[in-house]
């Protein structure tokens, strides 16, 4: 200890005893602690990665050209886009990202970028993966830091910076198409506001019923069982669960059912008569729902659990636990008495049908879903609790409920959560402090941000939470704040509305819950746009007063809606004359009569060069495909003139048509149209009409 | 013999060049020695005669030199600073960024710069005490304390407009907070507020007025009034020395080299 001292002591009369020495030591050290500064200079981090792609490059075939391609621009590399505010330094190190031939390199950050279809130099990096494009150092660039908030974005959620500029759905972005699908189908945007950067607002697609006349088609003992657990009645349900206590369920229930008014016909009580009746054949009721194909539209969970249908109406599975028959029976009689706005066609079905259908529907039952549901006589005390309760949850902000005012901006507006800054987030213990993150838990789990929130538990799979997701990072100021000429929009939605009488019958049947027409519509079945000049006259008035099936392998069908002649007619007059393509007549190609060589010519074409037969059938006994239309009867259902056009660009007719467009020369066109009008149908069903 | 360092230099000073530049002459008896100081125009700021035990470190810890070295080093390297960057709303983030990521040795000067600034605000403070609880801020001193204190605002006034042109978060919102506290002041205070900033919030104007500020009005105000501190020095009989301090300090501690014409 005292050595110790006294080396120190004298290392210190060496150093600082004399001014002059003192003064010499000190410069040194000074000059020492200045000389790091150029040395951390020099081995930064970015030529260390520079050097070792050099290293990487150097013992490959093409390491000339790499190498050049490397030397052409020396140092910091940079891509600067002052339009977009883009300064992307980030392939100094990332070297490699436009060498095609450095596809086989694995490790970051060599890699090849994956083919997209921007350029590097149009729109920089952190457009699409965010982080810090100025900085050149690992932990800055990708991390966020205390004066960086956002730090690169996880590679699932990278569809969603497509959508800060791109508003149409795109082909390569399903993710994101998804999420946004999932905003309106699951009523996010009822509660919460989604502006769009061109001044529209994300509109909700989901159609919550009107609870004002509740009363009329359930009981209360249903509208408690689903208000505790709506997946419980249906696992398709979109309703939340809002994990209501058991009295609150049951006051919600005694308010909802004491507000209810009667609506004049919704109910039909079976005539007293009717219950003398043999019992119809139990499988009748089965096969007239499939032959209506409320398949189509309602799915029903079969004894695998799976989910089978479509997803346009509410599942069918435990419907006989939920809808009192007088309501059903008048409901299928009409279901526009009961809501006029309903995507449900108008089926012109007879009473027989009607008592058929109510049977089967009625026999789909669950006997626990009610079994432990036993509630008094509700109070005023209940009814008024409830409806305090109805107003607090914000139901009113989905359902239409009689005498409650539908809140306006329930919840936060979302218009640019994607760029929510970090201070404004109360993040979760242990949760990375990154908007990614807190938006997926809140999807996932909102309560566990807080008992006390109001947000309700959705049953989202994994995916869709992470679409979801996607879709809501699409939502930030950049996108909002991009040049209008660099932004894709989407298309305007249509307001299309079919005049007249035929209008009405439109309406009535609801055409647009399946087809598209003028931009209106679904997408389920084939746009109606130019029907007129597709189909021929006789054909198309047969089909709608009986839908045969167009391809055999969908299990979507046109239902039968047992159209009256006159309306047929009707219907058929409306879209011959009007739904006309202006890009040909429709008659300007006779409809037979063509010289037997072109036909066999065109056969010929259609089984050799063309292969139609792959996704066709002309003839049922040798052809096999099933993935277009079959075309037996073609020449009876189609104009010429549509086949000719068609097969010269089928996108043109259709857009986003499978069909390939075969570039197909004038002469062949004409031979397959010649060949495809002669197939008028089978002898036996012409003999059989 | 061989020549020596010092005759080499004994040999520059007689040059006519150096004569031409340093009007006193060879030799280095005292009066030499004072002329020397007094004919130079920065040195003659300084008491031409200097006791050796007032350049001991338990003297004055060096304080005011120190804080006076913080300076240099400020200006030393505010002036490169000042190459890259510009005081406009959309460049002055990125030219730190750019300082920081791609500027060589950038991210060196801005730290330096910074930590200088922080060292110079505890060193005046520092140095502040030291005179106060030395008691040498008693007359004849009580002008040079005064100066003093002037210095100590001016220090903080260049933190403080330092402080903005960052141009993040942390700058915006203590410039805001701090202009707020500007706007307190009874009557006037909206006044100074809007004076201060050039509008009525943190913006363009803003910034260049603190940029002015930080380095063209403050930064010269600072340098006259260094100059008349240490002037003062001189005319108020040079550093304090207390009354029971003694008068010579201990013979070891003084270097022999430098006892040469010093008073004791």
């Amino acid at each position: 200890m005292q050595s110790l001292k006294n080396t120190f002591s004298s290392l210190w009369q060496t150093l600082f005893g004399h001014p002059v020495r003192a003064f010499g030591a000190v410069s040194l050290l000074f000059l020492i602690s200045l000389a790091i500064a150029p040395a951390k200079n020099y081995f930064s981090e970015w030529r260390h990665y520079q050097n070792r792609y050099l290293a990487l490059v150097r013992g490959r075939g093409d390491a000339v050209t790499l190498q050049r391609h490397f030397h052409e621009h020396d140092g910091i590399q940079q891509i600067w886009l002052p339009t977009l505010g883009v300064v992307d330094r980030c392939t100094t190190c990332h070297a490699g990202l436009k060498e095609a031939s450095l596809a086989d390199v694995g490790t970051q950050p060599f890699r090849q970028h994956p083919v997209i279809p921007h350029t590097l130099d149009q729109f920089g990096c952190v457009m699409c993966h965010r982080g810090q494009g100025p900085a050149t150092t690992v932990e800055e660039a990708h991390r966020s830091t205390a004066a960086w908030e956002q730090p690169i974005l996880p590679a699932r959620y990278v569809q969603s910076s497509c959508g800060q500029c791109h508003r149409a759905p795109l082909t390569g972005t399903p993710q994101l198409n998804l999420g946004r699908n999932l905003l309106g189908r699951y009523g996010c945007v009822h509660c919460h506001t989604i502006k769009l950067p061109d001044g529209s607002a994300i509109k909700p697609t989901d159609v919550p019923p009107s609870l004002s006349h509740v009363a009329d088609k359930s009981t209360r003992e249903w509208v408690y069982a689903w208000l505790k657990d709506p997946q419980a009645y249906a696992v398709t349900a979109t309703m939340p669960n809002f994990k209501l206590s058991d009295p609150d369920a049951r006051d919600i229930s005694a308010f909802l059912i004491a507000n209810s008014t009667p609506i004049a016909g919704d109910t039909a009580p079976v005539a007293p008569g009717a219950k003398n009746q043999k019992p119809p054949d139990p499988t009748a009721g089965a096969s007239l729902y499939g032959e209506s194909f409320c398949a189509s539209c309602h799915a029903v969970q079969n004894a695998a659990g799976n989910v089978v249908g479509g997803d346009v109406g509410p599942e069918l599975t435990r419907v006989g636990s939920k809808v009192k028959p007088e309501w059903l029976r008048a409901w299928l009689r009409n279901p526009r008495v009961y809501d006029s706005q309903t995507l449900m066609p108008h089926y012109r079905l007879t009473d027989p049908q009607v008592s058929l259908l109510t049977a089967f529907l009625g026999n789909k039952t669950d006997s626990d879903l009610l079994a432990n549901v036993h509630l008094d006589a509700a109070t005023p005390e209940q009814v008024a609790h409830g409806k305090l309760l109805v107003t607090e949850y914000g139901c009113a902000s989905c359902h239409e409920i009689s005498g409650i005012k539908k809140p306006d901006n329930f919840a936060p507006e979302l218009t640019r959560i994607g760029s929510k800054p970090l201070t404004q987030i109360i993040f979760l213990p242990g949760m990375t402090h990154a908007i990614p993150d807190y938006i997926a838990a809140k999807i996932r789990e909102p309560r566990s941000f807080g008992s006390a929130l109001k947000m309700p538990q959705f049953s989202l799979a994994p995916a869709q939470v992470d679409a979801l997701t996607t879709a809501l990072l699409s939502l930030t100021d950049r996108a909002h704040d991009l040049p209008l000429a660099l932004t894709v929009p989407s298309k305007p939605p249509s307001n299309y509305q079919p005049a007249g009488k035929a209008g009405q019958l439109m309406a009535d049947l609801t055409c647009f819950s399946c087809h598209a027409i003028n931009g209106r519509g679904s997408d389920m079945a084939p746009d109606l746009t130019w029907e007129g000049s597709s189909v021929q006259r006789p054909w198309l008035q047969a089909f709608l007063k009986n839908p045969g099936t167009l391809r055999p392998a969908l299990i979507r069908r046109m239902p039968r809606f047992n159209l009256s002649d006159d309306d047929a007619k009707e219907l058929t007059d409306y879209i011959m004359a009007v739904y006309q393509t202006p890009a040909f007549d429709r008659d300007s190609m006779p409809s037979s009569g063509y010289p037997p060589a072109q036909v066999e010519q065109g056969k010929q074409l259609f089984y050799s060069k063309y292969a139609c037969q792959s996704c066709h059938i002309v003839d049922t006994k040798v052809d096999k495909g099933y993935v277009g239309p079959t075309l037996t009867q073609v020449g009876s259902r189609l104009t010429a003139a549509w086949i000719y056009h068609w097969l010269k660009d089928p996108q043109a007719m259709r857009p986003g048509a499978i069909e390939p467009n075969r570039n197909m020369n004038d002469e062949d066109a004409r031979a397959l149209t010649a060949f495809l009008m002669t197939q008028k149908g089978s002898n036996k069903q012409e003999a059989k009409k | 013999m061989a020549k020596t360092i010092t005759d080499y230099f004994e040999e520059l000073r007689g040059t006519r060049v150096w004569r031409s530049v340093f009007r006193s002459g060879t030799g280095s008896s005292t009066l030499h020695r004072a002329l020397a100081v007094q004919q130079n125009v920065f040195l003659h700021l300084f008491s031409t005669k200097v006791r050796t035990r007032m350049l001991s470190f338990s003297t004055t810890w060096y304080l005011g030199t120190l804080t006076f070295g913080t300076l240099l080093i400020l200006v030393g390297t505010g002036i490169p600073l000042m190459f890259y960057y510009h005081p406009s709303v959309p460049q002055a983030y990125a030219d730190t960024k750019d300082l920081q990521f791609v500027v060589s040795s950038g991210l060196f000067l801005r730290n330096l710069h910074r930590w200088s600034a922080h060292a110079m605000v505890f060193l005046v403070f520092a140095h502040m005490f030291k005179v106060f609880y030395r008691g040498a801020y008693r007359p004849p001193r009580e002008f040079n304390w005064v100066i003093g204190v002037i210095l100590l605002l001016i220090t903080l006034l260049l933190s403080y407009t330092g402080y903005l042109l960052p141009w993040d978060q942390l700058a915006f919102w203590a410039i805001t907070v701090g202009s707020n506290i500007a706007s307190a002041v009874p009557v006037m205070g909206n006044k100074v507020h809007f004076l201060m900033l050039g509008g009525n919030v943190v913006n363009a104007n803003a910034l260049l007025r603190f940029y002015v500020l930080h380095c063209m009005i403050l930064p010269l105000v600072a340098i006259l009034f260094v100059a008349i501190h240490f002037w003062r020095i001189r005319k108020d009989g040079g550093l304090y020395a207390h009354q029971s301090e003694p008068t010579t300090v201990a013979a070891e501690s003084v270097p022999a080299a430098a006892k040469g014409g010093q008073f004791q």
